[in-house]
């Protein structure tokens, strides 16, 4: 134990005898651990962004839809009626209510809205006024008039290039026709859930996401407009879609609700299922950034094994008198491990106070990206350009304990070199 | 002369291979130094003195031959046991004195000790003790990079005697010395060997320090040329170190 105490010793001295290249080895390390969490911050900062802007535009963190929309996509798959009733009220209890932050019941169908000027096809997506700007980022993305009311039963949302298409401003009467939902199990033979529907309605207000898809295709309508348009039954919609405080709590409440809503015949998803094409993005990008983390890594590791090995072969007449005194191979390894574990944790220091320091600056401030585009705005960017950095402990532990474990790792090799010192040959070096 | 044998050598051979070529440099030293001897190995540069240093130090392995060194066959031990060996019987002085810079002369002094496993306290007594002793009182603090030549060596003089071993190898000891530190020097080495009987074997060309020896190896092409033993003027020397 004392020997071990005195190689702890000459471990931390050593380190010492060049303040400066130990300062600048310890400066580089850190740096690499500052750039992996930096990086980590920014990356899942952006995509938490990205993914509440795209859950926002598409059906929330966690969606309730009858049993088989999300694959048929059938718009005759309805819910029924108990089953947002009790959604909603399940979701009002104490517990859930801190944890959701809007409930918006949707129906969905497809149709064709017409202007005197020209027709286009369209999503239409009827909502309760009061409860899809909780949810939806389409109100808050107005850039004309306003979102729907309920004093306005008959007004119509539409995307900026649906307006453009079909040559139409606020107040303008359009002609929404569609075909009426055939509920499942209720066919007629005489067709009538077949016959074609037509409402006038007048555009109250203009969106502008910067997404072609939406912009062209979505328009907005209140639910009972949607409903007795479609003939569908009051109560029943498509899907209930909830959005949450935090997207981490998405599996926990679909759990919930399926355990809740058992027995019925409804399927309960979270954005993971609903918008695959998002996760695989995600996960896409994940798996490139892992890969430039590795490459930042090897840097760094390369840069450690170089520096501990030039301190080891430097001093191999050192090592060579220590061994003559009696110094055994392994009490010389514990000691060049010791060293390296010394530098390695000084650079963590470093690292971590530049790292989180950065990320903090970023998580309040945000990375600016606007002054890439000078020019404008892409209009694909659906999320803010401004990059708000999250970083969790458990990214913090993970990072450190892998620059850690890289470091201990790497030090064995110039350790191994150190205890293999040839004596007398060693001992000639000088 | 002492009954009891320090170090024992019988037909020892080594030779160097560098590639093809193969420079002898022992070739069938016989020797015994006995117990409490101030022995001196002498001769011009590449006749065998700090290899023989080396094999009777278990640095280095003979290619033939037996070496005794405080009644082991150095032959038969494994480089763990070497190391052993080194650390409890054995203390060396080399030629640029070889202290640790990042320990100061206290700690430096002390090295051996703690790798023995020695109490703090007890540590430091013997240091102490050893420092006041030899002319190091009051410069335990410093580091060797802030003593003189004549200092560290005595520095590396103490680190060898205090585990008190059974023999003190010195390649050399005063070759980067003045004058006036080697008189010191060897001063102190032989202060050391008369008050504790340790074994003295050192390795030297300069006449100065071949004359304060109590007996002269002289090696030529790794053969022993002379082996003379001088009359000691000190009496009374009690032997410290094991039979061989």
């Amino acid at each position: 134990m004392r020997s071990v105490l005195l190689l702890v010793k000459i471990s931390w001295r050593n380190l010492w005898r060049n303040p400066r290249g130990t300062l600048l080895t310890a400066l580089a390390l850190g740096l690499g651990l500052a750039l992996l969490l930096i990086s980590l911050g920014l990356l899942d900062g952006g995509h938490e962004q990205t993914i509440a802007a795209g859950v926002r535009f598409g059906p929330g963190h966690v969606v309730i839809q009858a049993k088989g929309y999300q694959d048929s996509g059938s718009d005759e798959l309805l819910l029924p009626a108990q089953v947002v009733s009790r959604t909603e009220a399940f979701l009002q209890t104490p517990e859930l209510k801190q944890i959701v932050r809007g409930v918006s019941p949707r129906l969905l169908a497809t149709g064709l809205l017409s202007s005197s000027a020209n027709s286009a096809g369209v999503k239409i997506t009827g909502v309760n006024p009061q409860d899809e700007p909780a949810v939806s980022l389409i109100p808050e993305r107005i850039v004309e008039g306003t979102y729907l009311s309920n004093d306005k039963p008959s007004g119509v949302v539409i995307g900026s290039e649906l307006a453009h298409k079909l040559e139409v401003k606020i107040g303008s009467r359009v002609v929404l026709m569609t075909q009426a939902l055939r509920q499942p199990g209720n066919d007629t033979k005489n067709g009538a859930g077949e016959e074609m529907q037509s409402t006038l309605l007048r555009v109250s207000g203009i969106f502008r996401t910067g997404l072609q898809a939406v912009d062209a295709n979505i328009i907005h309508l209140p639910l009972p407009a949607a409903q007795a348009l479609l003939g569908v039954p009051d109560g029943q919609v498509t899907q209930v879609a909830i959005l949450l405080q935090q997207e981490g709590a998405s599996p926990m409440i679909a759990r919930a609700l399926l355990k809740q809503l058992a027995g019925e015949p409804v399927e309960v998803l979270t954005w993971r299922e609903s918008i695959p094409m998002l996760a695989q993005i995600l996960g896409l990008d994940h798996a490139f950034n892992y890969i430039m983390n590795g490459v930042i890594l090897a840097m760094v590791g390369l840069g450690i094994l170089n520096t501990i090995l030039m301190r080891v072969l430097e001093r191999r007449y050192e090592f060579g008198v220590c061994k003559a005194l009696g110094l055994r191979p392994r009490q010389l390894a514990v000691m060049i491990i010791g060293e390296s574990l010394a530098l390695t944790a000084i650079s963590l220091a470093l690292g971590l106070a530049l790292g989180l320091s950065v990320n903090h600056y970023f998580a309040t401030s945000g990375l600016d990206l606007r002054w890439i585009f000078k020019a404008g705005l892409p209009p694909a960017l659906v999320f803010d350009p401004i990059l708000y950095s999250r970083l969790s402990s458990n990214r913090i532990i993970w990072s450190v304990s892998i620059v850690f474990a890289m470091a201990t790792i790497i030090s064995f090799y110039p350790a191994l070199k150190a205890a293999r010192t040839e004596l007398p040959d060693a001992l000639k070096a000088l | 002369m002492l009954g009891e044998w320090a170090v024992k050598l019988k037909d020892v051979r080594k030779t160097y291979r560098t590639g093809s070529i193969e420079v002898p440099a022992l070739r069938g030293i016989s020797l015994q130094v006995a117990a409490g001897e101030f022995a001196a190995t002498a001769g011009p540069s590449g006749s065998g003195k700090t290899t023989l240093l080396n094999i009777i130090g278990g640095l280095d392995r003979a290619d033939a031959g037996e070496i005794w060194v405080a009644g082991q066959n150095l032959q038969l031990l494994s480089s763990s046991e070497l190391a052993h060996l080194r650390l409890q019987r054995i203390g060396f002085v080399f030629q640029t004195y070889n202290l640790l810079p990042v320990l100061t002369a206290l700690e430096n002094a002390e090295f051996t000790l703690l790798l023995q496993g020695m109490p703090a306290r007890k540590r430091r007594e013997r240091v102490e003790k050893l420092f006041s002793e030899i002319g190091l009182a009051g410069l335990e603090d410093r580091r060797p990079a802030e003593l003189s030549g004549g200092q560290q060596q005595r520095v590396a003089v103490a680190r060898a005697m205090v585990t008190e071993p059974a023999l003190i190898l010195a390649d050399e000891p005063t070759a980067n010395l003045d004058s006036a530190s080697a008189i010191a020097l060897l001063d102190v080495m032989e202060h050391l060997n008369r008050v504790t009987g340790t074994t003295f074997i050192f390795s030297t060309h300069d006449p100065q320090v071949m004359e304060r020896a109590h007996r002269l190896i002289r090696l030529r092409d790794g053969q022993i040329a002379s082996d003379e033993t001088r009359e000691r003027q000190d009496a009374g020397v009690t032997a410290r170190g094991d039979a061989g």
